[in-house]
């Protein structure tokens, strides 16, 4: 049952990052939203005071900003990091870091993860060939839901009709 | 007295063929009756049928509280897949209401298959319009061969597949066109040619092999990753991945 749990989870921690993704585009609030979420400047050159007080950064996945905010982001394309907030799943603990440059994400990396990532457990090697074509004798045929109407040309009404 | 039964009869809109290699008296009975529950499936689980239970469910005028097993079932089916997918697989669709018909037909042909190993039938093939459930072999000692069509030449087959007491479900858009929607998008799914998975039970199959054609590329990875499944998938550059455990015929 292991392989049935290790999907969600990894969709789960695509998804968190999703919002963070999303979150370029609402400058205003970068240094508030960052302070909730554990911000890490670099080379800040004007640290303007958040222009709310609401508290919305409970994960690294819900840091959504205020909805209304006057304050203009300062003028800089100064690199600032972010981290997220640790995440504990069934495989380990999951912690990502985000840089922006400017208003602009420009580095997602995990400061931790777990050591064997769910697909990598879960999902064999596939093994990659070249499309096939040829006919062979066989007792059945497979192949996407076929009509009524269109089974009278098909393999398997020849294979029907032939009998055993 | 063995006989052979060979039967083939057109239910829910598409051919379904028996062919049953170790009959006896009681096979045409055990037949007929599995053919009868497909009708009743047909009867109950179509959304295209104003009196069924799926069309009952979809314009809301069933209660949680008479919703039947086999209902519940389904429903139960159609959530799994829903969510292992992330929404990719869907049962409720805007505009189309409650439409289970990519898991039901699995269900119903691995139901019908199990009512005549019930009545002693072991060595058998059922074909529901390209989804197959195999139980025995075609003759002692040698497994049963299904092929998969070629997804662009209906005469020719890309692989042929050896099975034994096992399913193999394809799902494509060359036989009815872009049916099959990404859930995420809205759109239809596009970004595979075919996708054949073999499983234990047909359920699982073609359960699999719809949600994961409705997932795209990554549906590949993700059907290969489910328990006890095999995959065959052609993407839309025309590659071929399949899994290593894909039990192909020498």
């Amino acid at each position: 049952m292991k392989i049935h749990r290790a999907i969600p989870v990894a969709v789960l921690s695509v998804a968190g990052l999703v919002p963070l993704w999303q979150y370029e585009a609402h400058t205003a609030t970068t240094t508030e939203a960052a302070a909730d979420v554990g911000v890490v400047p670099e080379a800040q050159t004007s640290a303007a005071p958040p222009t709310t007080t609401s508290k919305n950064g409970s994960g690294y996945g819900t840091a959504a900003p205020p909805a209304t905010t006057t304050a203009k982001p300062p003028a800089t394309t100064a690199a600032k990091t972010v981290n997220g907030k640790l995440v504990k799943t069934v495989h380990g603990d999951v912690q990502v870091q985000v840089t922006f440059t400017g208003d602009k994400i420009t580095a997602v990396k995990f400061l931790k993860q777990p050591n064997t990532g769910p697909t990598k457990s879960a999902v064999p090697v596939l093994i990659q060939e070249t499309l096939q074509a040829g006919t062979a004798d066989v007792d059945s045929v497979s192949g996407a839901t076929q009509t009524s109407e269109a089974y009278v040309q098909s393999l398997q009404s020849a294979i029907d009709a032939k009998g055993n | 007295m063995i006989a052979a039964v060979r039967r083939v009869e057109h239910i829910m809109g598409f051919p379904i063929s028996v062919d049953l290699r170790d009959g006896d008296e009681r096979s045409h009975d055990a037949v007929e009756g599995a053919f009868a529950w497909l009708r009743e499936v047909d009867a109950r689980f179509s959304p295209f049928r104003e009196d069924s239970e799926v069309a009952r469910l979809s314009r809301a005028e069933l209660g949680p509280d008479e919703l039947s097993d086999e209902l519940t079932q389904v429903i139960g089916l159609c959530d799994f897949y829903e969510e292992s997918t992330g929404g990719a697989f869907r049962s409720w669709l805007p505009g189309r209401g409650f439409d289970p018909c990519a898991i039901v037909k699995g269900w119903a042909v691995q139901g019908a298959a199990e009512m005549l190993h019930d009545t002693g039938a072991r060595r058998f093939c059922v074909n529901a319009g390209g989804d197959v459930v195999t139980f025995g072999e075609s003759e002692p000692g040698v497994p049963w061969r299904v092929g998969v069509r070629h997804p662009e030449r209906a005469d020719q087959l890309c692989v042929v597949l050896e099975l034994r007491d096992g399913a193999v479900a394809t799902s494509a858009s060359y036989e009815r066109g872009d049916h099959i929607i990404d859930g995420r998008t809205g759109e239809p799914a596009r970004g595979l040619i075919s996708i054949t998975v073999v499983a234990g039970d047909l359920t699982t199959a073609d359960a699999a092999a719809t949600a994961a054609y409705a997932m795209g590329v990554e549906g590949i990875a993700w059907a290969a990753a489910q328990p006890g499944c095999e995959v065959f998938a052609v993407d839309s550059e025309r590659r071929v991945f399949r899994s290593p455990g894909l039990p192909v015929a020498s």
